[in-house]
C-alpha cells in the first residue's frame, strides 16, 4: 500500500463511527486531564487501560494516543491562565504564556497555543506518513544486536539529557533495570528476587509502579504543601491571534514542529526536553532576547508546537521497531499488547488497520481538539475552579481503581503504595522518575537482546561491533558520553540544555 | 550525617543486598549468561554509582561544615503539612486490606469519608453524604459502565 492509499484506508477506519468517539473520548479526557494540575497522562492512560479490554485494538489505541496529545493541548491552558502547567511539557509555556494573560492578551495566548499545537500535530502526522513506512523496512533487518545498539543509545540519552544529575540518572536508570530484573528470567524461567512472593513471580507491574510513582506520590506533594488556585479572572477574549501575532509566530511554530518531531523520534527525549529547546532557540534567534519572559508570543508558540510535534515522533520507534522511546509510549505499548498487536515492522503489513488507523486518527483527533478547544476554553477556566480537596481523593481513587482492575490482585495496590512513597521521596531529594521507569520497561529488551546476541555469536561481544547499524547506534551512544568531555563546546551546549531544563 | 547523604546511602545498602541476591543464581558464562549474569552486574554497577554518589555527598557534606554548617538545612521551606502525607499513606494501605473483604463501595465511602472529614476539615453532614456519593458515583460509573473489574464485597457491591 502506498502512502497515499495508507492514509485514506486510514482514514477510513479513524472515522469509522467506534473508532471516532474513542478519538473523542481521548483526546477530551486528555485536554481534561492536561488542564488539571496533579494527574498527568501517564497515570490516565495507565487507568484507562483496563477500561480498553472491552474496546476494539484500533479503538483502544487510539483513544490513549488521543490522551497523549490532548493533554499537550490542555497543558497549556493552565500555564497561561494559572501559572501553573496542568502537565509537565507545558511548564515552560507559563514564562510568556502568563505574562501574556496579566498583559489581558489570554485569548491570543491560548489561541496560539491550540493553532500552534495543530499545526505541529499536522506535521508530526505527515513525518509518520513519510518517514515510518521506509523505517520499517530497515527496521526488518534489526537482529538482536541492533536492537541493543538501539536500547544502550536510548539509557545514554535519557540518562544525559536528564534535568538534574547525570549520576543519579544513572543510578535510578540502573535500579529500573534491576527491578525489571524481578520475575521470572526470560530464557530459563528461574524466579529472581522474588523471595518466594506469587505475585513477584510475575514481575513488578508497570501500572502500579507508574500510578505510585506519577500519580500518587504528585498528590502527596500537592496535600503536603496545599494547593493555591488563583485562577486569572480577566475574561477570556479574542482567541483568534491577530495577524502581527501570526507575523511573529510562524517561524517559531515552523521550527518547533521540526524540532519537536526531530527530537520526539530519539529514544529518551519525550515531549518536555524539546519544548526547553526551542525556548531557548527561540530566544537565541530573536532580536530582542532580552523580552523573553515579559509576554512575548514566540515564547508561547514555539514550546507549544514543538510538544504536540513531539508525541508523533515517538509514535514512530514504537510503530516501526517495537520499542517504547519514553514512558508513555510504553504505557501505548502495552495497550497494542493487551490485545495482542505486536508494534514494530510487521505490524504495517500485518495489521494496516492499526498502523493506518492509529496515523489517521491523530490527524482526525487534531482537528477534534482545534474545534473542541477554543470554545470550551470557559468549561476548563470552570473546572480549575474545582477545589484541590475535593479532586485529590478522585485522583488517589482512579489509581486504586486502575491498579485493582488491571489484575484483580489487591497486592498491586500495596506495589503501588510503595511506590508512591519512592516516588515522593525521589521527588524531594532531587531523584527524577522518567529513567527509572523507562530502564525498568526496556531493561527486559535489553537482556533478552544482548543475551540472544551472545547466543548468536557464541558468546563474542564482536557482533555488536561488526553490524554498521548496531555499531553505529553504539558509537552515538558513546559520542553522548565522550563528546562533552572532549569538545568544551559540546560540553557548554549540553550544560545550556540542562540549565534552561532545570531553570 | 548531612540529609543529602542518606538518600545515597539507602541505595548503597539495596544495592549491597542485590548484590547479595543475585550472587545465588546461576551467572552462567560470558558465552552463555544465566539468570543471574545481567542481575550480577546490574546490582554491582548500581551499587557503585550509590557509593559514589554517598562519597559525593559526604565530601560536601565536609565542605558545608567548613562552612559553618551551610549545607545542613537547604531545604527550610519543605516543613509543610507532612501528617497528612504519612495519614494518606496509613489511610490508602488500610483501604487496599479492607477493599476485598468489605467490598468496593463500604471501603471507599470510609476512604473518603476520612479525606474530608480529616483532611479537609469537612463539617459531617457534607462529608458522609458527599463521601457516600463519591463512592456509588465511582462504582456505577466504573463497575456498571465501564465494566471495569471491581472486588466484589459481602453484599455483592
Amino acid at each position: 500500500m502506498d502512502i497515499a492509499g495508507g492514509l485514506l484506508y486510514g482514514l477510513g477506519v479513524a472515522l469509522a463511527p467506534g473508532n471516532l468517539l474513542a478519538c473523542f473520548v481521548g483526546v477530551f479526557v486528555g485536554t481534561l486531564i492536561g488542564v488539571l494540575p496533579g494527574i498527568g497522562p501517564v497515570a490516565t492512560m495507565s487507568l484507562l487501560l483496563p477500561v480498553t479490554y472491552a474496546m476494539s485494538p484500533a479503538a483502544s489505541v487510539i483513544m490513549m494516543a488521543g490522551i497523549y496529545y490532548g493533554a499537550m493541548y490542555g497543558g497549556s491552558t493552565t500555564s497561561i491562565l494559572v501559572n501553573l502547567p496542568g502537565e509537565a511539557a507545558s511548564v515552560v509555556t507559563c514564562l510568556d504564556g502568563y505574562q501574556m494573560a496579566r498583559q489581558g492578551r489570554a485569548g491570543p495566548a491560548l489561541g496560539i497555543a491550540a493553532f500552534g499545537s495543530f499545526l505541529a500535530g499536522t506535521v508530526s502526522v505527515v513525518g509518520i506518513m513519510l518517514l515510518a513506512p521506509p523505517l520499517t523496512k530497515v527496521a526488518l533487518s534489526f537482529g538482536p544486536p541492533e536492537i541493543f545498539g538501539l536500547l544502550l543509545l536510548g539509557f545514554t540519552m535519557v540518562t544525559y539529557l536528564s534535568a538534574g544529575s547525570k549520576l543519579r540518572a544513572v543510578a535510578m536508570a540502573l535500579a529500573g533495570m534491576l527491578l525489571g530484573t524481578v520475575g521470572l528470567d526470560p530464557i530459563t524461567a528461574t524466579p529472581r528476587f522474588t523471595f518466594g512472593s506469587l505475585t513477584l513471580a510475575d514481575g513488578i507491574g508497570l501500572v502500579p509502579m507508574i500510578m505510585g510513582l506519577f500519580g500518587i506520590s504528585e498528590v502527596l506533594l500537592n496535600i503536603e504543601k496545599g494547593i493555591k488556585q488563583d485562577v486569572f479572572l480577566t475574561r477570556v477574549t479574542g482567541l483568534l491571534p491577530t495577524r502581527e501575532d501570526w507575523k511573529r509566530s510562524a517561524a517559531p511554530i515552523a521550527r518547533g514542529s521540526a524540532l519537536g518531531f526531530l527530537l520526539g523520534i530519539l529514544p529518551g527525549i519525550g515531549a518536555i526536553i524539546p519544548t526547553f529547546i526551542s525556548y531557548a532557540l527561540e530566544r537565541r534567534v530573536s532580536k530582542h532576547p532580552e523580552r523573553f519572559g515579559t509576554g512575548m508570543i514566540e515564547g508561547v508558540a514555539g514550546p507549544e508546537s514543538a510538544n504536540n510535534a513531539a508525541t508523533g515522533g515517538a509514535m514512530i520507534p514504537l510503530l516501526t521497531l517495537g520499542i517504547a522511546p519514553n514512558v508513555v509510549m510504553a504505557v501505548l505499548l502495552g495497550a497494542f499488547l493487551i490485545h495482542g498487536v505486536q508494534p514494530g515492522p510487521l505490524m504495517i503489513r500485518e495489521r494496516p488497520e492499526m498502523f493506518w488507523g492509529v496515523v489517521a486518527s491523530m490527524y482526525v483527533g487534531n482537528i477534534i481538539l482545534l474545534v473542541l478547544n477554543l470554545p470550551l476554553i470557559g468549561l476548563w477556566v470552570q473546572l480549575l475552579r474545582v477545589p484541590y480537596g475535593i479532586l485529590f481523593p478522585l485522583i488517589l481513587l482512579f489509581c486504586v481503581i486502575g491498579v485493582y482492575s488491571e489484575s484483580g490482585n489487591m497486592w498491586d495496590i500495596v506495589v503501588m503504595l510503595v511506590f508512591a512513597v519512592v516516588g515522593y521521596l525521589m521527588k524531594k531529594f532531587g531523584f527524577e522518575a522518567a529513567p527509572l521507569v523507562l530502564a525498568f520497561v526496556l531493561g527486559r529488551m535489553a537482556e533478552e537482546s544482548i543475551r540472544q546476541s551472545l547466543l548468536l555469536s557464541r558468546g563474542s561481544f564482536d557482533i555488536l561491533l561488526t553490524r554498521p547499524l548496531a555499531t553505529t547506534f553504539i558509537a552515538l551512544a558513546v559520542a553522548i558520553v565522550v563528546l562533552p568531555a572532549a569538545l568544551p563546546g559540546t560540553r557548554a551546549a549540553l550544560r545550556m540544555i540542562g540549565r534552561e531544563t532545570t531553570e | 550525617m548531612r540529609r543529602d547523604a542518606w538518600p545515597p546511602a539507602v541505595l548503597a545498602v539495596a544495592g549491597v543486598l542485590a548484590i547479595n541476591e543475585a550472587r545465588r543464581l546461576r551467572f552462567g558464562t560470558v558465552a552463555v549468561p544465566g539468570p543471574g549474569f545481567f542481575p550480577l552486574a546490574l546490582a554491582v554497577s548500581f551499587a557503585a554509582v550509590s557509593l559514589v554518589l554517598l562519597v559525593i555527598a559526604l565530601r560536601a557534606s565536609g565542605v558545608g561544615q567548613l562552612d559553618g554548617g551551610a549545607g545542613t538545612d537547604r531545604h527550610p521551606e519543605e516543613g509543610g503539612a507532612k501528617w497528612k502525607v504519612l495519614a494518606t499513606l496509613a489511610a490508602m494501605t488500610l483501604y487496599a486490606f479492607a477493599l476485598e473483604p468489605a467490598g468496593f463501595v463500604v471501603s471507599t465511602a470510609g476512604l473518603v469519608l476520612f479525606f474530608f472529614r480529616v483532611l479537609e476539615r469537612q463539617r459531617w453532614v457534607v462529608a458522609v453524604p458527599a463521601s457516600m456519593l463519591t463512592s456509588i458515583a465511582t462504582y456505577v460509573v466504573f463497575k456498571m459502565w465501564l465494566q471495569v473489574r471491581l472486588p466484589p464485597g459481602p453484599w455483592g457491591l
